[in-house]
């Protein structure tokens, strides 16, 4: 977004008449030939501050899905996932039913309305930062940003479809009764079919969801030349809720619900990037590597910090202490049917070592 | 009609047209000029193609799309490790229509629940066609270990494929617009 280079002298042409123009054009070959691209100097490119692209969708709906065939077995749409197979070996296709992103209050999906997506004030971003800022050291890294969590003085409530002003630290507002708010029901139902058994019908729906604070950042590796990435969501929710209906979706089983839902999963950090890769056979390879053991002597053997080298101490202090590292889901009340099971909190996971490979399972 | 009253319908039209021709394109000064509002925008109807019967490209894998031992769609394969494998967007296919896509450039001072207010700026609006009609659009996503299918050793694994028909509501506009402090 930047140019190190400036324009140093406007062209010549607007300032002449134009058949003169033409005459020096014919003698000196261009009249152009006088602008000059000269460098910028250290001093003045630091002072530079490159800007971003926000996005915002204003009123936005979307929506797509299957339709049950008519008489002729003709279907007017058809949203599938396939080429996938079961351990057994049989094919797998995902006929997605609806997919949706509506205002809120959709009701399942069912009444669809428009919804923002990011504020004026606090768009998604694309921007390419200075890796200095974020703690990846002297690189420029590429940042796909939701809106950033702002001030719990300023911000709303992450949960509560009523939030205020000053509730808390999510920037996406909830909807009210003149504005339809910047928190989307997201929703997904799909049936499984592996083989000839499409009895699995499953249906995702999230009401309000906001992923404020998410974001993926990619640069490059120099030691293993090769693209990493780091990967934050954020995801929070009044209410996600699973269930199973019949492939006409008119009887539904019980409906698993997980109100006040929230998501913080990190993979992938500043220490421990992830890896994206392909091998040799053709399959993805996603990987955090581990982090290096400390140097033998460098950690004392009473593992405090006055027997050890105390730079040494710090750097895994911060690694084991840093709740940026970490992911955690909190589920305000777990029910199923009409049965109450409670909350549930799972915190403080942290990836030490991951590596992911899709494996071919066709003959 | 009167020959002496045609002579000089003749006589006035011929001094207005001569009239006309004197008239000459004047420059605006700054001032005139700092009263012009433009109009503008753009409205598109598109109907895209993309290797709906089969691609330009024909030998022993690459073909028609009614011959069912050859591929027909576009291939796209990326590398994000030097000497690594090939992630690839493959047999990518289909016909997207639409109308009513809308390009312009909005300035905005109001709504958005107060902070329209607060943003006071200009930004691009791509407003969104409603409808996207889809004609048997498929791609698939797959790893492979040489960019091409007519590499020696080529070797590719299909991680899954998407179809899609019918009409997509997509409703609403995109508004596009710098952020940070240009």
């Amino acid at each position: 977004m930047l140019s190190r280079r400036r324009l140093l002298t406007p062209t010549v042409w607007s300032f002449c008449p134009p058949r003169a123009c033409a005459v020096l054009g014919l003698l000196l070959g261009t009249c152009t030939a006088n602008a000059e691209l000269q460098d910028l100097s250290e001093q003045e490119l630091s002072e530079i501050d490159g800007a971003g692209i926000g996005v915002v969708l204003e009123d936005f709906t979307f929506s797509h899905g299957t339709d049950t065939p008519d008489a002729n077995g003709n279907q007017a749409r058809i949203f599938k996932i396939g080429g996938l197979r079961s351990t057994d070996g049989r094919d797998v296709e995902i006929v997605v039913n609806h997919l949706y992103i509506s205002g809120t209050g959709s009701n399942y999906g069912q009444n669809l309305s428009p919804v923002n997506i990011g504020r004026l004030v606090n768009p998604y971003r694309i921007d390419v930062v200075d890796g200095n800022n974020i703690g990846i050291r002297d690189k420029a890294v590429l940042e796909f940003a939701a809106p950033a969590l702002v001030d719990a003085a300023q911000g709303y409530d992450c949960m509560s479809s009523g939030a205020i002003a000053g509730s808390g630290v999510c920037s996406s507002r909830p909807a009210t009764a003149d504005f339809v708010g910047e928190r989307p029901d997201i929703g997904l139902q799909m049936n499984v079919a592996v083989g000839e058994d499409r009895s699995a019908n499953i249906n995702i729906h999230a009401k309000s969801a906001v992923i404020d604070g998410s974001y993926l950042r990619l640069w490059g590796d120099d030691d293993r030349r090769q693209m990493v990435g780091q990967f934050k969501l954020s995801f929070q929710t009044p209410e996600l809720s699973i269930n199973a209906c019949s492939q006409d979706g008119q009887s539904c089983g019980s409906r698993i619900t997980m109100t006040n839902f929230a998501l913080e999963l990190a993979i992938g950090n500043q220490l421990q990037p992830v890896f994206f890769d392909v091998d040799g056979t053709g399959n993805f390879v996603v990987e955090v590597a581990a982090i290096e053991p400390p140097a033998p002597g460098s950690i004392g053997a009473d593992g405090l910090r006055g027997s050890s080298d105390a730079q040494t101490w710090d750097f895994y202090e911060d690694y084991y202490t840093n709740p940026d590292y970490r992911s955690n889901l909190h589920i305000g009340n777990f029910s199923v049917g009409d049965r109450d099971f409670g909350s549930a909190r799972v915190e403080g996971m942290l990836i030490q070592h991951l590596d992911i490979r899709t494996k071919d399972l066709a003959p | 009609m009167n020959r002496r009253y045609a002579h000089a319908l003749l006589l006035a039209l011929a001094l207005s047209s001569s009239k006309h021709a004197v008239g000459e394109l004047d420059r605006l000064n700054d001032e005139a000029l700092s009263e012009v509002s433009g109009q503008g925008g753009i409205y598109l109807s598109g109907d895209i193609s993309i290797n709906e019967m089969g691609g330009p490209i024909e030998n022993g894998y690459f073909g028609r799309c009614d011959d069912a031992g050859k591929k027909c769609g576009a291939r796209l394969a990326y590398r994000l490790k030097e000497d690594g494998g090939w992630m690839v967007l493959d047999e990518i296919r289909g016909n997207f229509a639409f109308e009513g896509l809308t390009l312009r450039v909005r300035s905005i001072d109001s709504g958005f629940a107060g902070d329209g207010e607060a943003f006071n700026g200009d930004v691009v609006e791509i407003g969104l066609p409603d409808t996207v009609r889809y004609n048997d659009v498929r791609f698939k996503i797959a790893g492979s270990n040489t960019p091409r299918p007519t590499d020696p050793g080529f070797q590719q694994t299909d991680i899954f494929a998407v179809e899609m028909q019918g009409d997509v509501i997509m409703e609403g506009n995109l508004l596009v617009f710098p952020t940070g402090n240009p």
